[in-house]
């Protein structure tokens, strides 16, 4: 049996899904499908491996979801997923004009199966009109990206029209753009980077109080340098969904997140930042356990924040702590509530979604409203996996990307 | 050398956005004269601009509720600095919910004009943009050449036509033409002509009214019926065009016979000068 994707959507639906796309393209000029049991994961990589993207369509998105990985018989038995990448050229065409293909779709049918190499998307337009597109597409192991967003000390959630305000100033020439934080301040600027040399370039600079955002907490005071056109990307499609967008972030070097989550779908850039300059001192102070209380606290107002929706009372809370490092390794050791999870080798094999969302693990019904404790060891479990990868965070705009097994 | 200055009015703020957007479209650099009672956007780069100068003044006072500037000597009180125009109108671009707009002369790794907006946000919280937009001081010996230019005798006088309608024409001929014979009488007559080898095309303007003559004598003598005419460059008349998205308080256009095309327009308080020369 070959591995396979079903799924259906209607006319705001498929708008949604074409703006996660649109949104995607900003990454990179690829694009793959990976569909999961937790949902259809749209991902892309750019060809420097500083940014990645990542949209999840959990299965009640759709009206219809349907899956199923292959069961080809090899020396391990292991299930092969749909390994489907796309060009952007030849997808994106397919979900222009998004508003009048929600005004006349009435039902898209997406399709595929492996062993034909070809994904088919067809659109049941009004007046009995069909239209069906054959995309081919090239098998690859899709990239994935761990990253611990919710172990970020700097974490902000802002309604996304109140940043696209900011992101007017800035000239598409800029390619990069500062964010510095205090806990009392929040400001966007031009690159300074740039400035220096080009005398004819204006430098902007914009500053917002910590009560124009949803959530807004710094543990850490900041400047991070980044790739301006991933966030507009996010930032139009958080607009189009209208969902407020998060920011999670530590220290120049390490990676940031730019996320979007609500019931139905959740989408994460993760970004590379420009690191500082590697002769300063920037290395944090060792993280001492009782940081790991504070760590499960900023998840769980942070759950709170995302459950209430759309909170409008901001939740400022800050403290300057000590700038955290990532967990020391002895923790991954120590762990035994994490074995479901497996060590990140064969989680990539199984096919399992390893770019996990915190969130989740406090939001998830299943666990009911789980004991602070195995938060806590989610946690340090999560923190664990990344620790592995904590040379890779360090160096400045190193690859994000964990290859997968097969490379 | 010194300036600061700031508007808190929203009209005034409105107004000088709309000013410097003008300016942006007319020219890609300018000279920004700062003086006691006044401030003049000034194109004199005749080499650069192919002949085309531009002089826009407004008066201080009817824009800033502060204003305060120090020259660069005290028998020299004024400063001229040169900078990209579309710098200082994208920075004005923010000031939609403005609760105030400072600028500054300041001198941060090389001379900057600093614009400060205040916005007040949705959340009325207020948020604070800054723009640091770099300029160059032009040495006073250079000043000479940035006077307001003389306006000459001209052989006609005649108020313009609606803007609007002037520039859907010209840019339409601009695609035939690339360049343009602009006429006028003392009947209050105006003609745009463009001649090919293959089409002549004239767009006639009527009635439209000529101001009181400056100097009787010039025109006493003359036929009314009689045009004085320009050949100039259609893309430099479709830029001036362009620049004008608000139709002005007054438009009044000064022909020199073969010579030189003078636009005089008043945009509520502030005024703007516009010379096309003759192509030779």
């Amino acid at each position: 049996n070959p591995a396979m994707l079903k799924c259906v959507m209607n006319g705001s639906q498929v708008k949604v899904f074409g703006k996660a796309i649109q949104a995607l393209s900003r990454v990179s000029d690829e694009l793959w499908l990976d569909p999961s049991e937790k949902g259809l994961a749209l991902r892309s990589m750019n060809s420097s491996r500083s940014a990645y993207g990542c949209v999840l369509f959990s299965p009640v998105f759709f009206q219809h979801y349907q899956w199923s990985t292959s069961m080809k018989m090899n020396d391990n038995d292991r299930a092969f997923n749909l390994n489907c990448k796309l060009g952007m050229k030849s997808i994106l065409p397919i979900f222009r004009c998004l508003t009048s293909l929600e005004r006349n779709v009435e039902k898209c049918k997406i399709f595929t199966s492996s062993d034909e190499c070809k994904i088919v998307i067809q659109f049941f337009c009004r007046h009995g009109i069909k239209r069906t597109h054959n995309v081919c597409f090239q098998e690859s192991q899709p990239l994935q990206v761990i990253f611990e967003k919710n172990m970020c000390t700097n974490t902000l959630m802002i309604q996304p029209r109140l940043l696209a305000e900011a992101i007017v100033l800035f000239t598409s020439s800029q390619e990069e753009v500062t964010l510095a934080v205090t806990p009392l301040n929040f400001c966007l600027k031009s690159s300074s980077e740039d400035s220096m040399d080009l005398t004819n370039s204006v430098y902007s600079e914009m500053s917002f109080g910590p009560d124009e955002f949803d959530f807004f907490q710094i543990g850490l005071d900041t400047e991070i340098t980044f790739c301006f056109k991933e966030l507009k990307g996010m930032l139009t499609f958080s607009e189009a969904i209208h969902v407020p967008i998060s920011i999670h972030f530590d220290f120049p070097g390490k990676p940031m997140a730019l996320s979007v989550d609500d019931m139905l779908l959740e989408a994460n850039f993760i970004l590379a930042t420009l690191a500082d300059d590697p002769s300063r001192a920037s290395s944090p102070q060792s993280l001492c356990l009782s940081q790991t209380r504070k760590r499960s606290d900023m998840i769980r107002s942070n759950s709170k924040a995302d459950k209430s929706g759309t909170s409008q009372t901001p939740e400022c809370i800050s403290r300057k702590s000590a700038p955290k490092r990532l967990y020391p390794r002895e923790a991954a050791t120590k762990n035994s509530a994490g074995e479901n999870c497996g060590s990140p080798q064969r989680k990539k094999a199984s096919g399992d979604n390893i770019f996990e969302v915190p969130e989740s693990i406090v939001s998830d019904t299943e666990e009911g409203p789980g004991s602070p404790y195995l938060r806590k060891f989610s946690c340090m479990f999560f923190g664990a996996v990344s620790s592995d990868q904590q040379e890779h965070f360090n160096r400045p705009l190193d690859s994000l990307a964990i290859a997968s097994d097969s490379d | 050398m010194k300036f600061r200055a700031k508007i808190v009015d929203a009209a005034c703020l409105n107004q000088f956005t709309r000013v410097s957007n003008m300016i942006a479209k007319l020219a890609k650099t300018c000279t920004l004269r700062i003086s006691p009672n006044k401030l003049n956007f000034i194109l004199s780069d005749k080499l650069a601009s192919g002949g085309v100068s531009m002089w826009c003044e407004l008066e201080q006072e009817n824009f800033f509720s502060e204003f305060q500037m120090e020259g660069v000597s005290a028998e020299n009180n004024e400063i001229y600095l040169e900078l990209t125009s579309e710098n200082l109108s994208r920075a004005l671009k923010t000031t939609q919910n403005a609760r105030s707009l400072k600028i500054k002369l300041t001198n941060k790794h090389f001379p900057c004009l600093t614009i400060s907006v205040e916005l007040l946000s949705v959340s009325s919280s207020s948020r604070i943009v800054t723009h640091d937009i770099p300029i160059t001081i032009i040495p006073r010996r250079l000043w000479k050449d940035l006077q307001e230019p003389s306006v000459p005798d001209s052989d006609v006088s005649i108020y313009l036509p609606v803007l609007k309608t002037m520039r859907s024409v010209v840019e339409k001929m601009k695609n035939i033409s690339s360049h343009l014979i602009i006429e006028a009488n003392l009947n209050g007559d105006l003609n745009l002509k463009i001649e090919t080898e293959l089409v002549c095309i004239t767009t006639h303007f009527k009635d439209l009214g000529n101001p009181p003559l400056a100097s009787e004598n010039t025109s006493q003598n003359r036929n009314p019926e009689e045009m004085a005419e320009v050949h100039i460059d259609i893309k430099k008349l479709l830029q001036f065009l362009a620049g004008q998205q608000v139709n002005p308080t007054k438009a009044i256009c000064n022909i020199v016979n073969n010579r030189i095309v003078h636009f005089d327009l008043l945009h509520e308080d502030v005024s703007l000068q516009y010379f096309i020369p003759a192509l030779s």
